[in-house]
């Protein structure tokens, strides 16, 4: 669900953004007063950057940026395949130079969604793909939204090969998955890894990266960008109080105490798009009931939301609104908005995923030090230890399956997510990709040191929830009744009931498609 | 000449007709049929479904929700806009004078008039900031402070504060409507009415209103369907939100279509408001029909 999380809170985001990038900006600058913090920034991005990423290179415009990935890639030349250099780019050989039978002449057509992280490792990508067939013309399109633009042609029945299907307005994959338009990746993923020698193609991931890909156990979305997801706090000024990131609920609770007596808020949330929260409420359900109690929700179990665990978690973060720990007014606030009161220090913790210091990117106070933690265990009897933290991959690739290239566009992506590939990204974008070493070496910055340190702490103990991107009405069900709930609206026993009430409803309606896992 | 009038208009006329016949007929005329089907938008695939989608928006809460909306504002935003348009429209023109600088006010007043929809949405969310917003500034530095909320994030003020901003740029508009409409009333009328006595409220009543009707009648149809719209500021504003309290039916329709890929049971709700504008419409025409005065 991460990843579709990400999305709808996009998809939210979308009109802000037209009107903040066209009309608003100049307007809103002209406001005076308003701090450039408070500007909902164009992120139409699946991506966290709203700054334009400045991948000026279009339409397969060959600039010549080198490749940086030569060294590390050529480092694994052990073995009996001699990788064959051209240029910084590695090429395979043997087994793994074209296990998936590419036609050397079909025309590659690439479409990738330009948000925050560019589209420059796109292009590094096809460059990679050019040398390999060097008869193959590789077409390239940076567009946003793209169900808009490429709805008509999944209609017309002449897709294109590669789509990064992300961003504000992207494909609905669950419905792309029902009406039988995406190819299964099950090939590429037991093929030979692009520049991992003598490992697969889904061994050169990290392990589960790509559970949230998988419809009724088939692979049909392959997702690129690590995210965890967590509390961010800045560690300065937690440091300076002398307060110490509580690892229970009970702890959270008193030092709420303590800090609102400091006149600041405990804590703050993307009030516009509680789906933020809900994130939250995911992480402590995990906690408390394991990945079973997920599952249960995600296969629409009957009476999955009356489990003891969900109760726990809902009441659990009642008590922040109960209590009077919220910032105040930051219900009525967008994510910008109440990040930048976070920012200024107004309040204390707020719930984000890793793409945080990157969306704030220029606007962070020196020294401010973000860092995100896991969110506290709600009791001893938790199954899973405080350390477990949601850590899932986003910016899902899809290869349709009425393209006219099936087999390059699974090549594409055997190329995207080789080492020299991510490596590329990572420097370019500075973010995670799920490529395993891909990015050993590089300095990322404060708050991704932190992210690297939770997901290693986490170790086995991180997990995906599904029913956001399977059943939309459920997630969307969801996110309005945790506005309510933290707005003292309803009760966490009300909440409790109108969500599964949706999800009875959604398991009841025929006309959608139902998943399980 | 007169024969071949004809033979002079339809050439000018045919390639309008035709661009509308494609690009606005035929998809309405197409809509009629997908509104019967269920398709999910992304393949050329759609199942038949007779009249289902239809049964589906009866038993649908959050159609009824979103619609009760748009009924309480079908009522509240003629009121209000159409009072206050007349009201400036009188005062700024009326007898042919108006009050001291109605020509400014009447500038300052069209204003939002040209702005676009999606920027008054923008700047308005800046207006209603719980915390550095404008409206929230003026109540607490003026002693109302407890007056002061998060106008967007409440479900009890989020639809209303939504009202406003949609009124506030409307009103321009219709007192441009209602001024064209008073300036076109002979002046020898309120001249007479002056010396038979009349103040200038009974010259608003007895004059103005009943030759202004026309124009009232155009404004309540124009007022009403756009009442059923409300898209762009729903959208940007609140998203329909918190919690579905601001919500109207063209958002809900764009919601399932483009967020949940139900293009069939969107398209329903399409046409079901396409139903309902035009009854509204023949229904607001018909109530207020009068016998033309002619001057």
């Amino acid at each position: 669900m991460a990843e579709d999380q990400r999305r709808t809170i996009w998809t939210r985001r979308r009109f802000l953004t037209a009107a903040g990038a066209t009309a608003g900006a100049a307007i809103l600058a002209a406001c005076g007063g308003s701090k450039a913090t408070e500007t909902p920034k164009p992120s139409s991005t699946g991506a966290p950057a709203a700054t334009t990423a400045p991948a000026a290179t279009t339409a397969g415009s060959a600039a010549a940026t080198s490749a940086p990935a030569a060294t590390t890639a050529g480092s694994a030349a052990a073995g009996t395949s001699a990788p064959a250099s051209s240029g910084g780019i590695t090429l395979p050989t043997g087994d793994a130079k074209n296990p998936l039978k590419v036609k050397e002449d079909a025309p590659l057509d690439v479409v990738i969604f330009k948000g925050g992280y560019g589209d420059e490792y796109a292009i590094n990508a096809e460059k990679i793909y050019a040398a390999a067939f060097p008869k193959a013309k590789v077409g390239h399109q940076g567009i946003q939204r793209l169900a808009e633009q490429l709805q008509p042609r999944f209609v017309g029945g002449n897709p294109p090969d590669i789509i990064d299907n992300s961003g504000a307005g992207n494909l609905d994959t669950a419905a792309l998955v029902a009406e039988g338009q995406l190819a299964d990746l099950a090939d590429l993923m037991s093929a030979p890894s692009f520049d991992t020698p003598g490992k697969t193609f889904n061994d050169s991931l990290l392990p589960n990266s790509q559970v949230n890909g998988l419809f009724d156990g088939k692979q049909f979305v392959l997702n690129y960008v690590l995210s965890v997801y967590g509390v961010w706090y800045s560690d300065t000024l937690m440091k300076k109080n002398g307060w110490e990131y509580p690892k229970t609920w009970d702890t959270m609770l008193a030092l709420c105490e303590k800090i609102k007596a400091t006149g600041v808020a405990p804590w703050a949330y993307q009030g516009k798009y509680p789906q933020y929260m809900t994130n939250i409420m995911n992480q402590m359900i995990y906690k408390a009931g394991g990945t079973q109690a997920i599952i249960k929700i995600d296969n629409l179990e009957s009476n999955a939301w009356r489990q003891p665990e969900v109760k726990s978690a809902v009441e659990a973060l009642y008590q922040l609104a109960d209590k009077g720990y919220l910032l105040p007014g930051t219900e009525g606030l967008t994510h910008t908005e109440s990040q930048a009161e976070w920012l200024k220090g107004k309040a204390v913790f707020i719930p984000c995923g890793s793409w945080l210091e990157n969306e704030e990117k220029g606007l962070v106070p020196d020294n401010f030090n973000m860092v995100v933690k896991p969110t506290p265990s709600l009791s001893a009897s938790d199954k899973v230890p405080f350390e477990g933290i949601q850590s899932s991959a986003g910016e899902g690739f899809i290869v349709p399956a009425k393209g006219k290239n099936v087999a390059g566009g699974k090549e594409y992506l055997r190329i995207l997510f080789s080492k020299q590939g991510a490596r590329f990204f990572s420097e370019n974008t500075k973010s995670l990709t799920v490529v395993q070493n891909s990015a050993d070496g590089l300095k990322l910055g404060s708050a991704f040191e932190s992210v690297q340190a939770a997901n290693t702490a986490a170790g086995s103990n991180t997990f995906v929830a599904q029913y956001g991107t399977w059943y939309k009405k459920l997630q969307d069900e969801a996110k309005d009744k945790m506005g309510a709930l933290l707005t003292k609206q309803i009760k966490p026993a009300d909440f409790i009931d109108k969500v599964q009430k949706m999800a009875d409803d959604v398991a009841k309606d025929d006309s959608i498609k139902k998943f399980k896992r | 000449m007169y024969r071949h009038k004809y033979r002079f208009i339809v050439p000018f006329l045919t390639p309008a007709i035709i661009l509308y016949g494609v690009f606005v007929l035929w998809p309405y005329s197409q809509s009629f049929y997908i509104a019967l089907t269920q398709w999910r938008g992304v393949s050329a695939h759609k199942k038949f479904v007779g009249l289902s989608n239809f049964d589906k928006l009866l038993h649908d809460r959050f159609f009824w929700n979103a619609l009760k909306h748009n009924g309480l504002l079908l009522i509240a935003l003629p009121i209000v806009t159409i009072c206050i348009a007349l009201l400036f429209a009188a005062l700024f023109t009326q007898g042919g004078r108006g009050v001291p600088g109605a020509n400014a006010y009447r500038v300052i007043f069209f204003f939002p008039q040209v702005m676009s929809a999606v920027a008054i949405s923008v700047l308005w969310q800046f207006v209603y900031h719980p915390n550095l917003g404008l409206l929230n500034g003026l109540l607490r530095t003026t002693g109302a402070g407890n007056l002061a909320r998060t106008w967007l994030g409440d479900p009890r003020t989020a639809l209303w504060a939504v009202a406003a901003v949609i009124i506030w740029q409307a009103v321009g508009f219709y007192m441009v409507l209602f001024i064209a409409g008073v300036q076109s009333i002979p002046t020898t009328f309120y001249e007479a009415a002056i010396i038979d006595g009349a103040t200038r409220w009974s010259a608003f009543w007895r004059i103005t209103l009943p030759l202004l009707w026309d124009n009232l009648q155009t404004a309540l149809v124009f007022i009403g369907i756009g009442a059923l719209d409300l898209f762009i500021f729903v959208q940007i504003m609140t998203n329909g939100g918190p919690d579905r309290s601001s919500d109207v039916v063209a958002r809900y329709m764009y919601d399932t279509a483009f967020d949940k890929s139900e293009f069939g049971y969107a398209t329903a709700i399409g046409v079901a408001l396409l139903f309902l504008t035009l009854t509204l419409s023949i229904f607001t025409l018909r109530v207020t029909r009068r016998e033309r005065i002619e001057f």
